[in-house]
Parts: C-alpha cells; structure tokens; sequence
C-alpha cells in the first residue's frame, strides 16, 4: 500500500504500489488476498478507481459486518502487503475511442470502476458526452463528491440523488431511481448510447430493467452487481 | 506467503472437543445459498418418503401434528465455520421413517430448487436427524431453510439440506448436488472430511 | 439482509476463471444447457456463498458450472454449459 485517501466517513481510495502492475481499462477490477499471521485468508474484489495511466488505486467501502473491508478502510496503511491479482475484466470495460455517448448509473460504492471511466475520459480529452447519474444516500456519503464537481463540463454532466436525506436546499432527485426519473436524464434511445450501470443487485437490475421499458436495446447495456459482503 | 499486517478476520478459536479441525467459531449465522430461495406456500408444501414398500406423505398440517423434540446442536459447516449451542425444533427423522416399511440402506434428500444430498441410513437415524422447521425459538425463515430443512448435525452443514421436501431410500448411496462435483460422499467434520479423497 | 442482493455476476469471478482457464473469460458468451439462452459470462447469475461457486442461467437457473476448490484440486462441472465461445 502506497498511500490512502478518506473519500467519505465510510470510504477509503487505497493507492497500490504493485510490481510490474501491466496497467489496465477502465472498469476493471482486482481481486485482493489477505493473509493473517495464522495463514488464514479472505479474499475479495475491488473495482479500480484510478484512470489507466494513474498510479493504481481502489476504493473500499467499510461494510458493517464485513470482515475484509474494515481492515482496509481502517487498519491498513502505507507499507502493508497484500496479494493482488488482475486486471480483471473483458465486459465491464470503456474505452475513450468509444464514439457512443456513455451514460453511467451507480448505486453507491458501484460508482468506483464508473469513476476510472470518467477519470479516463477527462486524461484522454475526451469530448464524448457522459453522463452519471448517482444515487447516494446523503450528500455526506458521495464519493468523489468534490471530484466530481471539478470534472463536470467538456461533456460530463452528473445528476445526483439522494435517497435518505436531502441537504437544506436541496434541489437534485431525493428518491430512488424509477422510471420517470431515468426519462429525464437517459440520452434518448436513438442516440444508441452504451451504459454501464453498477451497484447492488437489486439496483442493477431494476436500472437495467427502467432503461429497456425506456425503449434501450439491451445489448447496449453493461452491468456489474456489487456484493453485499465486505 | 505475502502476511497481511494486522488482519485477523472474523473468527475467534473455541475449545477444541467442541471445534473440529480446521474450523473457526462465528457468532452469527452466515447464509449460503447455491440458487435463488424457493417460496413454497404451506397449502402446497409436502413431505414426502419414496423408495420404502409404500410411498408416504404429508402434508404442513399433517406435518405439524407430528411429535416434534427441541434439540440444542453446534453446527459445522466445510466452508470453515462452527457455531455452537444452536437451538432447533423438528421432527425425527425416526419418527417419519417409522412409517414406512423398508429395507434401504441409504437415502437421498431432494429439496425445492433441486438440491440433493446423500446419507447412509444410519447417519438419518437413531436420534441424529430432524426435518427442523424452528431455529432459535422462531420459524425457520426462508433464507436459513424455511419453512423446513434437514438437520443433520454430526455432519458437515452441507448435508442438512435447505427447503427439504423428502427423502429417497435407495440400496446403494450415490452423490447428491456438492458430493458429486468435490464433496466428500460422507462428511464427517471431526475427521475432516471435506473433499473427495480426504 | 436481502436474499437478492447476494446473487452477483459472472464479473465476480472473473480472476477465479482466468486463474483455472488461463483466459479472461468474463466477455465470453455461454450457451444453457437447459433453455439454449446463449449470454455472456458477465450476465449469468453467480452463487458465491455456497461450499462452492455456482453459475445460474438468469432466465430458467438451471446450473450452468459448479466450482469447488480443495487446498490441492479444483472440481469443475461445466455439464449446464452446451457451448462457450472465446475469441
């Protein structure tokens, strides 16, 4: 571990120093290898929050009952090991010379591998439109949140809701995504856009589910279900 | 080996004659699931014996006038946890297979979603096997089993099959779901028998 | 804890596919053995908290690949599987 970043109450980017680390594409992931003094080992995936030509990092959400996860949001620090294997992924991957305008949809924590393709985009100077749309449950719990503001134009727009509590003042989407709510912000249906949508099963699926009612060809549509476990 | 400073995980050691080898305790109760939850509504659950000189059945209500017994067992499960003192209410397998006549030696459990595991007869008998709709005071809840599964405790958990809706008696024993694809045939945790070969 | 949410896809096995096939197969698609729905490996639905990894067809959940993975062996079932294309 290179370096560590607080990106909520709940969240860390861990910056990874890993040798001869081949460089990967937006959306892939890593699975991480963890192993106690007693040779005991946990395992999990993590989706690469860097773009492809920034140093390697994750970002870790801590989960409640996790086992993996508070470890790495609140013990690990520079100099720790751990074993890492990857990139992963040949299917949940965007590349700048992709013409198609791209729209994004993330459920929390499943904005990590949305953000190395925005990330990306911006490094290559891209001028694609994207848009992400980011359902959060309180402004305090969106990741990237600055980041985010700073990247916005060029053709990157990002709608946010937040589905629990609304700040005072608050004049984004405040509940979870339906149809109506994808009505307004999809790029419409002729403009044959590629989708990434990531996040808990269930987001995903009802994502996913909203935009083919919407008239999306599902083959346009790429999705990656987060695990509840942690 | 790369070690991980620091991380220990989530388990705790217990006392070795209750904690067979190999396994860590857990305070909760971690859900596996190998397909989606079947939803068997109680007017169309059955349980059912086949293979014996009659097939026998009953019905939840049939089922629920049965003698029941609450037992307190640890369970073991080959995926490395153990949890002890859990509390269980069922029916005997005894009691179910004293109504049917027959000379089998093995049976195959068969489930909703089509689960199946394997057992020697005399693993499922003599008081070491309940079809066990109550855990810890309250119905069994889908997730875990419900609304009835097989216990089976001196085995591995795998073996206590979820949604349970009957058993096969059969000659010859012959793998179920996981027996068949690495699974040991048997699965006794306190001689670890785990995979095939083991 | 919602039952749905621990169903995940075949992105999440990706490095373990790779590892034992030599391949990134997460883009490849499959063919059911059951309904012939042919999708890609990322879309099937993946059973991880299981004695082992177990791949579902997301429109009939017939068991497409059973994974089990000892200390020294790895057993690996792709009878629900009636075609694979790499490439």
């Amino acid at each position: 571990m290179a370096g560590g970043k607080w990106e909520t109450p709940r969240v860390r980017t861990l910056e990874l120093d890993v040798p001869d680390w081949p460089g990967h594409v937006a959306g892939q992931h890593v699975d991480v290898r963890l192993t106690a003094e007693d040779g005991y080992q946990a395992e999990r995936s993590y989706s690469i929050a860097s773009a492809p030509d920034e140093p390697l990092a994750v970002t870790v959400e801590r989960l409640e009952d996790g086992e993996v996860s508070p470890y790495l949001v609140d013990e690990a620090r520079e100099g720790d090991a751990f074993e890492v294997r990857g990139p992963i992924g040949g299917y949940f991957v965007w590349e700048p010379d992709d013409p198609a305008p791209v729209l994004l949809i993330a459920g929390g924590s499943g904005v990590v591998p949305l953000m190395s393709m925005a990330r990306d985009r911006a490094r290559e100077g891209s001028s694609t439109p994207m848009r992400l749309l980011f359902s959060s449950r309180t402004l305090e719990d969106v990741i990237y949140r600055q980041e985010l503001e700073a990247l916005a134009g060029n053709g990157f727009e990002v709608v946010h809701t937040l589905t629990r509590e609304q700040p005072p003042g608050w004049s984004g989407y405040s509940r979870r995504i339906d149809d109506d709510l994808l009505r307004d912000v999809a790029w419409p249906a002729e403009d044959e856009p590629k989708v990434f949508v990531c996040g808990s099963t269930r987001f995903v699926d009802a994502g996913a589910d909203g935009l083919v009612r919407l008239g999306y060809d599902p083959r346009w549509i790429r999705t990656e279900r987060f695990g509840a476990t942690g | 080996m790369i070690f991980s400073r620091g991380f220990k995980g989530r388990r705790q050691d217990g006392p070795p004659d209750r904690v067979p080898p190999g396994q860590y305790l857990t305070d909760d109760f971690p859900v596996l699931s190998a397909g989606p939850t079947p939803h068997t509504p109680l007017e169309e659950w059955t349980f059912s014996i086949e293979g014996g000189a009659e097939p026998v059945s009953w019905t939840w209500d049939e089922f629920r006038q049965l003698p029941t017994e609450t037992v307190t067992k640890d369970i073991h499960c080959v995926t490395k946890w153990s949890k002890l003192d859990t509390v269980w209410e069922g029916v005997s397998v005894d009691t179910l297979l004293d109504q049917v006549e027959h000379d089998a030696e093995y049976v195959l459990a068969f489930c909703d979603g089509g689960y199946t595991t394997n057992l020697p007869l005399e693993d499922v008998t003599g008081g070491k096997a309940w079809v066990a709709f109550v855990y810890g005071g309250e119905p069994l809840e889908p997730e875990h089993g419900g609304p009835a599964r097989l216990l089976v405790p001196h085995l591995y958990f795998w073996k206590s099959a979820k949604w349970v809706r009957g058993l096969t008696l059969r000659d010859e024993d012959g793998p179920g779901f996981w027996e068949s694809n690495g699974y040991h045939i048997r699965g006794d945790p306190w001689l670890e028998q785990r995979y095939w070969g083991d | 804890m919602e039952m749905r949410d621990l169903v995940l896809d075949g992105n999440a096995i990706g490095g373990l596919l790779n590892e034992l096939f030599g391949t990134e197969l997460t883009a490849a698609p499959c063919v059911c053995a059951g309904c012939g729905a042919r999708e890609e490996m990322a879309r099937l639905d993946v059973y991880l908290h299981a004695p082992g990894v177990v791949v579902r067809c997301r429109h009939c959940e017939n068991v497409m690949i059973r994974i089990v993975r000892s200390p020294t062996r790895t057993w690996i079932d792709l009878g629900g599987t009636s075609g694979l294309e790499l490439g």
